[in-house]
């Protein structure tokens, strides 16, 4: 429940871009010297993203007295998923007091839940805060991680053919950052409009349009009430309803953000209630249990209240248990979809057409613009670039049958390497910074460990790797997410390397110690 | 008709879809309809359409209680399929200037009580229940009508829209008679019991006394319409061979039951069965239509324009 979600339009994109400016210099001066020599020398990080993760990973080196990192990150501005999402009405649908750093608190939040404007502009603060600018290389978009066994060094190969190499290695590039339209067929057919919610145009004027919305997913139903505000009409074309609860959204007092100033301890106050509070929600969520069977109560009883309409209501109404998908937070999405311009569509879509999108009951549904809120390319595995470890091995290859990881960030033969969000670390209750806090820290003591010792390589043992994940399978079976629906969580297989199965408080307590034992040393 | 692949059937139904543009609603052969056919025929035609949106909703009911994710996707589809049936038709119906405006025809009061009854109770109805009742009127009343419609009726825009529909329809009673056959297979006597229970919910009973004088009062209606009697009872016939072909399917209770049900329909001295459900009919010819609620807003969906521009 990490994704994104801002209440206005777009605005920070010219501070990203104004920011951007002499780095993407530097990028281009790193470049050249790489092309005359192979062997560039290696700093001591590389990391890979310069999103929530890969910020967070450089503020917590900093912060333990590691400031020789590079970060590459492939757009020309950091934020990441909240610099890609910025359509209209993204939002996170986790309060901000809990959707920030702990090391990095901001008073100022406008909202209880705030827009991704506003958390894209946090992400600006921590680079001007900690000082991170002079340390991205943006435009850098790696093609090729590889270890060198004789060395011990990682070399991160750009597509512009780029060389930077680091000692340890932190693959922070999110799992949601790519995305592409969906394989329905005709696509490529259709003569109007077509948008991708995570790569907006904000330059389409959607006054008077006939649009379609196709996917009611997080982004989705965020879309669509503000869609509904300006366009002609707004078809919505739904395949799966979610679980939607409502959203506690509030604009943030005057006397709260001066508390939380002058007292930073009341904030903290308010993360830790935030944080229990969300805690519990894995009783519900997670597994299956009559916390369930109340929050499923509690979101039927908010359909019962927003849709008077029995047949609309049952169009709504999820047949999987809560928390096997992602659980939705909205106010405003079922009064939109009762607008007058607006009309939800269950048929199956059987194709789209040049002028609009073809449904099972055979009626051609006209449209000048489709916006695809279609979620993100999420990769259960593979990876994102070749990764290739000891002895050239790829990673990819050995995560085809499924991604598997120890404590979901180091892989066992990918010595020196980090992954912040890897296979099964994801959170379906709680705050993904929560999470990414406890794998920054790990990452660091690893890395200052290799650092420290002078170790060319830090390599998990296969044997704990495979314990580890024998373990996370068995206890991910006896949860919600692979209670039978289909999801982004799970491989077409129905594997699940994505989430974590326990409260985020069993995940920090896995990631808070580092044993030693369970690596290889040279 | 062996059992067929449910996963295969499924790539096949999204690789065969069709949209009502795909046929020229103006192209000539309109003219074919006789004034002596026209009235009867706008009354058949809307009996028909109202049948397929009937199966549409069954359909959508049964998707909720489909035991795994393919047959759920299968039943979505015929669910939108039965719709597009019902459009098909009714732009037949525009075609043969049956329908004013964005009219939708009136279904018969034994009709409205069935939407009303599906539309409360249809979804708290097992799959076996609806998944034996759903393939008996689609080959009974489906299939003898629409034969029969092509038989008397000559416009080729008629043929061309109901061959698609047959194909659409012999995949539906393809899935349907597997599913019956699932349900069956390996039911010990205790488990083909169970299934039984439902007959003593109420809200089945409802749902009886509503189809019972459907039928009948379908019967009644093609027969008007000239369709030899023997053709309709022939294809319920079909439900009992191609039903109980197998072990799987004879050993599921509510084949059986619905076999026997038919046999009762066919069979016109069966005194016991008919007088009290013409009897029905008669009754629910009755009750006025200001005593029944307005129709559930799924009904709104039909249309029979092939684009929808807003």
């Amino acid at each position: 429940m990490t994704e994104p979600t801002a209440k206005k339009k777009p605005a920070p994109r010219k501070a990203a871009t104004r920011k951007r400016a002499p780095a993407a210099k530097k990028a281009t001066a790193a470049r050249k010297p790489a092309r005359k020599t192979p062997s560039v020398k290696p700093v001591s990080v590389l990391i890979v993203g310069a999103g929530f993760a890969g910020l967070g990973m450089a503020i917590r080196l900093k912060q333990a007295g590691i400031n020789d990192f590079v970060i590459l990150e492939r757009g020309n501005a950091v934020g990441g998923t909240w610099r890609d999402n910025q359509y209209p009405g993204a939002a996170c649908d986790i309060p901000s007091n809990l959707y920030s750093y702990s090391f990095a608190p901001n008073p100022d939040w406008s909202r209880s839940f705030s827009g991704s404007q506003e958390i894209l502009g946090y992400i600006h603060h921590l680079v001007a805060e900690f000082d991170l600018e002079k340390h991205i290389r943006f435009e850098q978009n790696v093609a090729e991680l590889s270890f060198d066994d004789k060395t011990g060094v990682w070399t991160a190969t750009t597509d512009k053919k780029a060389v930077f190499a680091g000692r340890a290695a932190v693959m922070a590039q999110g799992p949601l950052s790519n995305c592409s339209f969906p394989a329905i067929t005709g696509i490529d057919d259709f003569q109007g409009h077509k948008i991708h919610s995570a790569r907006w145009d904000h330059d389409y004027d959607f006054s008077g349009k006939r649009v379609a919305v196709i996917g009611t997913g997080a982004s989705g139903i965020q879309i669509i009430p503000e869609l509904v505000k300006t366009a002609a009409h707004v078809k919505v074309f739904q395949r799966t309803p979610g679980w939607v609860l409502p959203r506690p959204d509030f604009a943030t007092p005057a006397w709260n953000k001066a508390l939380f100033r002058k007292l930073p301890a009341s904030q903290q106050a308010m993360r830790n209630l935030l944080y229990w509070t969300h805690e519990s929600m894995a009783l519900a969520v997670i597994w299956n249990s009559p916390l369930t069977r109340i929050a499923e109560r509690v979101a039927r009883l908010h359909l019962r209240r927003q849709v008077k309409d029995r047949w609309l209501r049952r169009q709504l109404t999820p047949d999987f248990t809560i928390g096997c998908k992602r659980v939705l937070v909205s106010n405003d999405y079922y009064p939109a979809l009762q607008k007058d311009n607006a009309k939800l569509i269950t048929w199956p879509i059987a194709r789209i057409s040049e002028k609009g999108v073809r449904t099972v009951e055979g009626i051609e549904h006209q449209v000048d613009c489709i916006v695809f809120a279609t979620g993100f390319d999420v990769s259960h595995s593979g990876t994102p670039f070749p990764v290739k470890g000891r002895g050239g091995r790829v990673l990819g290859d050995e995560w085809q049958g499924g991604a598997q990881a120890y404590k979901s960030i180091n892989v066992s033969g990918y010595p020196n390497l980090f992954m912040t969000f890897g296979p099964n670390s994801g959170p379906g209750h709680n705050s993904a910074l929560v999470y990414m806090e406890s794998q920054l820290d790990y990452a660091v003591k690893g890395i200052k460990k290799i650092l420290q010792d002078n170790l060319k390589m830090l390599d998990v043992k296969e044997d704990v790797q495979r314990r580890h994940n024998k373990e996370m399978q068995k206890r991910l079976a006896r949860t919600n997410w692979n209670s039978g629906c289909k999801s982004w969580y799970l491989t077409e297989d129905g594997f699940n390397a994505t989430m974590y199965p326990g409260f985020a408080t069993q995940y920090a307590a896995q990631m808070a110690e580092f044993e030693e034992r369970d690596y290889e040393t040279v | 008709m062996a059992s067929i692949d449910l996963d295969k059937m499924l790539t096949k139904i999204k690789s065969t879809q069709w949209a009502l543009s795909d046929i020229d609603w103006d192209a000539p052969g309109a003219e074919l309809i006789t004034d002596e056919q026209w009235p009867k025929l706008k009354e058949f035609m809307a009996d028909l359409m109202w049948i397929e949106h009937v199966g549409a909703r069954a359909f959508a009911a049964l998707a909720k209680k489909a035991p795994d994710d393919t047959l759920r996707q299968i039943y979505t589809y015929f669910h939108a399929e039965e719709q597009r049936h019902a459009n098909a038709e009714m732009a037949l119906m525009k075609r043969w200037g049956m329908l004013e405006g964005d009219e939708i025809p009136e279904p018969n009061i034994n009709l409205r009580i069935v939407i009303e009854w599906l539309d409360r109770f249809a979804d708290e109805m097992p799959l076996y229940v609806l998944g034996t009742v759903v393939p008996m009127l689609e080959i009974a009343l489906d299939g003898a009508l629409c034969t029969f419609l092509l038989d008397t009726v000559k416009d080729p825009i008629c043929h061309q829209a109901f061959e698609r529909i047959n194909d659409d329809e012999s995949r539906h009673l393809g899935v349907g008679f597997t599913v019956m056959e699932m349900q069956g297979r390996g039911k010990t006597f205790i488990g083909a019991t169970k299934m039984l229970a439902p007959l003593m919910d109420p809200r089945l009973i409802l749902g009886i006394a509503s189809y019972a004088p459907l039928l009948n009062k379908m019967r009644d209606n093609v027969i008007a319409m000239g369709l030899p009697e023997e053709k309709l009872y022939k294809a319920m016939k079909k439900f009992e061979r191609i039903g109980g072909r197998t072990e799987d399917g004879r050993r599921n209770p509510w084949f059986q039951i619905i076999k026997y049900h038919g046999r009762f329909v066919t069979n016109r001295s069966q005194k016991v069965y008919h007088v009290p459900v013409d009897g029905l009919v008669k009754l629910t010819n009755m009750v006025p239509r200001r005593a029944l609620p307005a129709v559930p807003s799924w009904v709104k969906e039909l249309t029979w324009q092939p684009t929808a521009t807003h």
